[in-house]
């Protein structure tokens, strides 16, 4: 495990944040830390970012517990994102990335590089007032990711991005992976965790509910539904009585099915039974999406 | 390099870059040149020359016999602004008044029993108002005329005038050790000019430490700060960074003001020769010419070698290097809280609350400044004076007096002790609230 977080406790006063809440994150992946809102998901955040203590538990950092010098190997975006509002956006980047331990000189080689990559090189004299939101937190992005951090942090990346911009933050988190960095990401967007992460966390109210790599979580949640799309037929489908057809859509040519199985019962017995039947154009398993299993885990807490 | 010198760094740079930075540089020793040279320019435009009517009924003041060359003394004297002519009626001035439009004013004392001494007179205007200086000089010359009618009336002569007038006797404080004269005065002006001094030194950087930490909080900039550096650090590096703005526009002050006055100076040196002089020249004129009243100016003239001797008496070895202490340490100790207390305010609004707990002391030692300058080393002044929170302000009221060194040490020893200690609090209270938003602070009632 890159980083190991176990058994961590925390509490604000008599409010009990994180309780016993315990998640590993393997290198080079994308980790999703899902969660209704207030769940305790920035407070762990923050206590991997080393902002708060944990009154209980470790960080272990390839192994090693985790030290405040291991910061400057994090990027971290979070949720409410600001920049000094007088500042140049240029000297503050700089300033921002000094703070992560860059020389000043190569701050400003690498800053010159993303901003000419982003096309906001015309920025860098401009006042961070004068920018729109979308800009701030494209510089924002930028000074996060400056000193090629080795595990990146984003607390709801997505939220106030409009489309544009979100679509490029998602590509850059999968470049930023493909270059050998982990990250870990908070989000109530789950179309995006089915896109972007291998392993997820869920936490409701301050206890880990559910976790693991998104396939096996989407895979244990399976209802044993699945979709077909067969050629339009006269006749309907005569299938054993456990078998449910859930949803049918009878298009002008075709015809789509979604069928749930009962248990035990493979997805080749029904295709055995199917095919004498229908000419059979598509056959997949439907998995539920993330926003059910979310739905379905929080509700029965 | 040191990331508590890349905060230091940058609070610096973006307050100085600030235009309004520059502009109370500039504004500030306009100003205090401004408030040296106009008074200057105004004294030496020159005065309307004036005539003024004299209807003397009475006859005290020369109006009977207008060619007594013998009683000069007991005569308007005219100079070159203000020309007296003498009226034989009331009536006969008011003609005059028509006239001659440089007539600007009667001066008419109504006659009374005969012998008896006038007790008032009346200054006749039209439209104008008499310039204040016409005012005065006739003030003086009734005062100096009536006196010297009085003085022949009782057969006094100007030498034994002079003798009574100006016998006085001195009374100065002196210390029984060293023999060395107190001079409470000018203490006390220093005093409380040093008070006030760090009073709002510590007032005005104080409050932009606070408002810069709210910043900070408002923009939300401050949670991507604090992963990088420790909130300890942002605090010390915000507190340190403002102390240095505050030095630089302070040594700008200073200089330029240094400037303006050598340039206002240069730009009309003979104006401000003829100012010097001419100030002399109406002190001298005004006071008018007999002996009696000579012998007074002498006297006052003598306060000014005294206020030379008072403050060469004092011991700026001892002041400049204790104001720089109590400057620095005092302004580090309220710094730390403002932070503190910026920290806790959710927005620009809250500040006034926050910020209130910390100018009570401060404001608390303002007001004992007047029981404190009634008795330096009293009861009030030793205790304000050791108390960490008082001390700045107190301390600076007592130090030209001269203050024990035991209680010197003690004051400062305890201000040392509590620099780190207050720090740590405020820094424990900057560290919780900083990231806390719409709640109120929680950490004293619970450990971890």
């Amino acid at each position: 495990m890159f980083l190991e977080a176990q058994h961590i406790d925390k509490s604000f006063g008599d409010f009990k944040a994180l309780d016993d809440v315990g998640i590993g994150v393997r290198e080079g992946t994308v980790f999703g830390l899902l969660g209704p809102n207030g769940a305790g998901k920035t407070t762990l955040i923050r206590i991997v970012n080393r902002i708060i203590r944990p009154d209980n538990g470790t960080l272990l950092l390839n192994g090693n517990p985790m030290t405040d010098n291991d910061v400057q190997k994090i990027g971290y975006l979070p949720e409410e994102r600001g920049l000094y509002k007088k500042m140049r956006v240029g000297d503050q980047a700089l300033y921002l990335a000094q703070l992560k331990g860059l020389s000043r000189h190569e701050a400003a080689a690498r800053l010159h590089k993303w901003f000419e990559r982003f096309e906001m090189s015309d920025w860098w004299n401009c006042r961070v007032e004068e920018l729109s939101k979308g800009m701030q937190q494209k510089v924002q992005f930028v000074v996060t990711v400056l000193h090629e951090p080795k595990l990146l942090i984003f607390d709801e990346p997505f939220s106030g991005f409009d489309p544009v911009n979100a679509t490029m933050l998602k590509n850059e988190i999968l470049a930023l992976k493909e270059k050998g960095a982990t990250v870990i990401f908070s989000t109530h967007n789950m179309a995006s965790v089915e896109e972007l992460c291998d392993d997820i966390a869920l936490i409701n109210k301050s206890h880990v509910v559910l976790k693991g790599s998104v396939n096996d979580i989407r895979r244990s949640y399976s209802r044993n539904l699945f979709e077909i799309v067969a050629t339009k037929s006269e006749t309907p489908m005569s299938l054993p009585q456990d078998v449910r057809i859930t949803k049918q859509q009878i298009g002008d040519e075709e015809e789509t099915s979604f069928i749930m199985l009962p248990d035990g019962m493979e997805a080749n017995e029904l295709l055995g039974l199917l095919m004498p039947q229908r000419s059979i154009r598509s056959f997949r398993e439907v998995l539920p999406t993330m926003n059910d299993i979310f739905i379905k885990a929080v509700d029965s807490e | 390099m040191n990331k508590i010198l890349l905060v230091i760094r940058r609070e610096y740079l973006t307050r100085v870059r600030k235009t309004s930075f520059w502009v109370l540089t500039v504004v500030v020793p306009v100003l205090m040149a401004a408030l040296y040279a106009i008074p200057i320019y105004l004294s030496v435009k020159p005065v309307e020359k004036t005539t003024v009517m004299i209807a003397d009924e009475s006859g005290i003041f020369g109006g009977f016999d207008r060619n007594d060359t013998l009683h000069t003394d007991c005569r308007f004297a005219s100079s070159d602004n203000i020309t007296y002519r003498y009226a034989a009626t009331y009536d006969y001035a008011l003609r005059q008044m028509e006239k001659d439009d440089n007539v600007s004013a009667i001066l008419y004392v109504r006659s009374r029993a005969s012998g008896a001494i006038p007790t008032d007179a009346c200054l006749y205007y039209k439209t104008d108002l008499p310039p204040s200086n016409v005012r005065y000089d006739i003030d003086r010359q009734l005062q100096r005329i009536l006196r010297n009618r009085l003085l022949r009336s009782h057969g006094i002569s100007d030498d034994e005038y002079a003798l009574i007038s100006n016998t006085k006797i001195n009374l100065r404080t002196e210390d029984l050790e060293t023999g060395r004269e107190a001079f409470l005065d000018v203490k006390t002006a220093l005093g409380v000019i040093l008070s006030l001094l760090i009073y709002f030194v510590i007032f005005m950087f104080g409050s932009q430490v606070m408002r810069g930490v709210v910043e900070e909080k408002t923009n939300r900039i401050v949670e991507v700060i604090v992963c990088s550096v420790k909130p300890f650090q942002l605090m010390m590096g915000k507190v340190t960074g403002i102390a240095l703005v505050g030095l630089t526009q302070f040594l700008l002050w200073v200089v330029l003001t240094g400037v303006a006055l050598v340039g206002i100076q240069g730009s009309n040196p003979e104006l401000f020769r003829q100012a010097v002089q001419k100030h002399d020249m109406t002190e001298l004129a005004t006071k008018g010419t007999d002996a009696t009243i000579q012998m007074q100016d002498a006297d006052n003239l003598a306060n000014v070698p005294q206020l030379v001797e008072g403050i060469a008496a004092i011991d700026f070895n001892v002041i400049v290097p204790v104001f720089l202490f109590y400057f620095i340490f005092g302004y580090l100790l309220y710094a730390t809280f403002f932070a503190a207390a910026g920290a806790m305010c959710d927005n620009d609004t809250d500040t006034q609350i926050f910020s209130l707990p910390l100018t009570v002391p401060l404001l608390l030692t303002m007001l004992l400044l007047p029981a404190m300058m009634n008795s330096p080393s009293g009861t009030i002044s030793v205790v304000l004076s050791l108390i960490p929170f008082t001390s700045p302000v107190a301390m600076m009221l007592r130090i030209p007096f001269g203050v024990p060194l035991v209680q010197l040490y003690w004051s400062m020893a305890l201000m040392v002790v509590s620099f780190p200690l207050c720090t740590w609090i405020a820094a424990r209270i900057y560290k919780g609230s900083i990231l806390r938003y719409g709640r109120r602070l929680t950490m004293f009632r619970r450990k971890k």
